[in-house]
């Protein structure tokens, strides 16, 4: 059997993997991330404790402990910070992906998805997992990246800033929408109120 | 016809009774209404398998005629399941003007790219085995253009009817198993025609009756009405949620825009 035939045959098992995914009940598979209906979880953004988490992991608390001779104590405080920044990391993504899925919800919402805006948040998408993932691997090994930590809560920024100006734009469409219907009815008697 | 192996024509009737039935659901349950393309589409085949019967018990002076009016009428019905395709596709994707835009572009491309690369996978091998070729090229750029609709509604989070998933799911699994078996069939028998014509009836028959079984029992209700208007459905939802994800969103911008003054300054 040749390499074309091969690639037909994996090709076509691969579809049927996909298809097998792709028919999946998403609401049984989603993890606790998924929910957009929830509002108190809308309204609760891990994002904001960025200053305490600077504060923790700053040199000044590490040097005073250590200058007072007790290293033991400094050593097992910075491993509890650092447990509690990995913590706060992973929050981080859970507000990233919530405002990514509601990103989605509105473009299936929107009368227009144009193919650039929704390539580029994808590339977001790649481009903050893997940052994501650097971060968390300096974590582990012992460093405190603050920067990239400070990088990475700019991200969810500025997709929140984007999400801001789509759902001003889709209110402002739906009110136009909602003037519009409501000066017809008004012209042709079509109101049964 | 006494040419073919009993297990078959066995099977043939079994594909053919399976068909009936799904019919009879269609027009039955009122589904006819709802997909015009895909009840012609179920009917044109109960009429290629009569077709099919009037060929192959007919004595054709040209040995040749018989496989090309039978692959003839399988272009048809093959252009049948395409526009049977499009259509529930298009009722999944009425209600998302924007995403059934998005879809058609996706459809297009990447129609376009597997297209292509059949053309340059079968270049200079278009002998005996082109309608083999033709057919699996055809289930190649239909599995792929489907699966990427697919994909694009699992990406965005649009709800797909049970019915349609199985309708959707069984064209897809029939021209997989189309690919696989038309690709097998080539590297193994490639010098018993016969016995390969035969092993690939059973095979891709096989494969179509499960496709009508799920079909039939997809088809068992009458499918479900279509109120999925987002914008109207979800309104009450959107109003509430709309104000508060907004000022969420605002908060969460100016606390970032302080901090970075604030590390900005420090540094």
């Amino acid at each position: 059997m040749n390499s074309t035939l091969l690639l037909l045959i994996g090709f076509a098992v691969l579809m049927l993997l996909l298809l097998v995914w792709v028919l999946r009940d998403p609401r049984k598979h989603s993890g606790p991330d998924g929910d957009l209906d929830s509002t108190d979880e809308l309204s609760q953004r891990h994002v904001s404790y960025f200053p305490q988490v600077r504060q923790a992991l700053g040199a000044e608390d590490f040097a005073f402990l250590s200058s007072r001779g007790s290293l033991q104590l400094a050593r097992r405080i910075r491993r509890e910070r650092r447990k509690i920044a990995l913590a706060y990391l992973s929050c981080l993504r859970g507000d990233f992906l919530k405002l990514w899925r509601l990103a989605r919800v509105i473009a299936s919402m929107s009368p227009q998805v144009g193919v650039a805006q929704e390539l580029a948040r994808l590339r977001l998408r790649v481009a903050f997992s893997l940052r994501y993932e650097m971060i968390r691997i300096e974590f582990l090994f012992g460093f405190a990246p603050l920067l990239e930590l400070g990088s990475l809560s700019d991200v969810v920024s500025r997709l929140s800033i984007r999400l801001e100006t789509a759902m001003n734009n889709l209110g402002e469409r739906a009110a136009l929408a909602a003037k519009l219907a409501s000066s017809l009815n008004d012209g042709h008697g079509l109101d049964t109120r | 016809m006494s040419s073919f192996p009993l297990p078959v024509l066995w099977l043939w009737a079994c594909s053919v009774l399976a068909q009936l039935v799904v019919l009879a659901l269609l027009f039955s349950k009122g589904n006819s209404r709802k997909l015009p393309y895909f009840t012609a589409y179920v009917a044109l085949n109960i009429c290629q398998a009569g077709f099919l019967l009037f060929v192959y018990t007919h004595s054709w002076s040209d040995p040749d005629t018989p496989k090309t009016l039978a692959w003839t009428s399988e272009c048809l019905t093959l252009i049948a399941q395409a526009l049977a395709t499009i259509e529930i596709l298009e009722i999944i994707l009425r209600p998302f003007q924007g995403i059934w835009g998005l879809g058609w572009r996706a459809l297009t491309v990447t129609s376009g790219i597997v297209v292509l690369l059949v053309a340059l996978a079968a270049r200079g091998h278009w002998g005996l085995a082109r309608w083999f070729q033709l057919d699996r090229g055809y289930h190649l750029t239909f599995a792929s253009a489907l699966i990427a609709c697919l994909l694009l509604v699992r990406y965005y989070p649009i709800p797909v009817p049970r019915t349609y998933k199985m309708l959707l799911g069984g064209f897809c699994f029939y021209s997989c198993t189309e690919i696989v078996v038309n690709t097998l069939l080539q590297a193994f028998f490639r010098k018993d025609f016969f016995l390969h014509l035969a092993a690939w009836q059973l095979l891709t028959m096989s494969s179509f009756v499960i496709v009508q079984i799920v079909w039939a029992a997809a088809l068992r209700k009458p499918l479900p009405v279509e109120d999925r208007r987002p914008a109207s459905s979800s309104d009450s939802d959107y109003q509430r949620l709309s104000p508060e994800i907004n000022e969420d969103l605002r908060r969460l911008n100016e606390k970032l825009l302080r901090l970075w003054k604030l590390e900005a300054s420090q540094q």
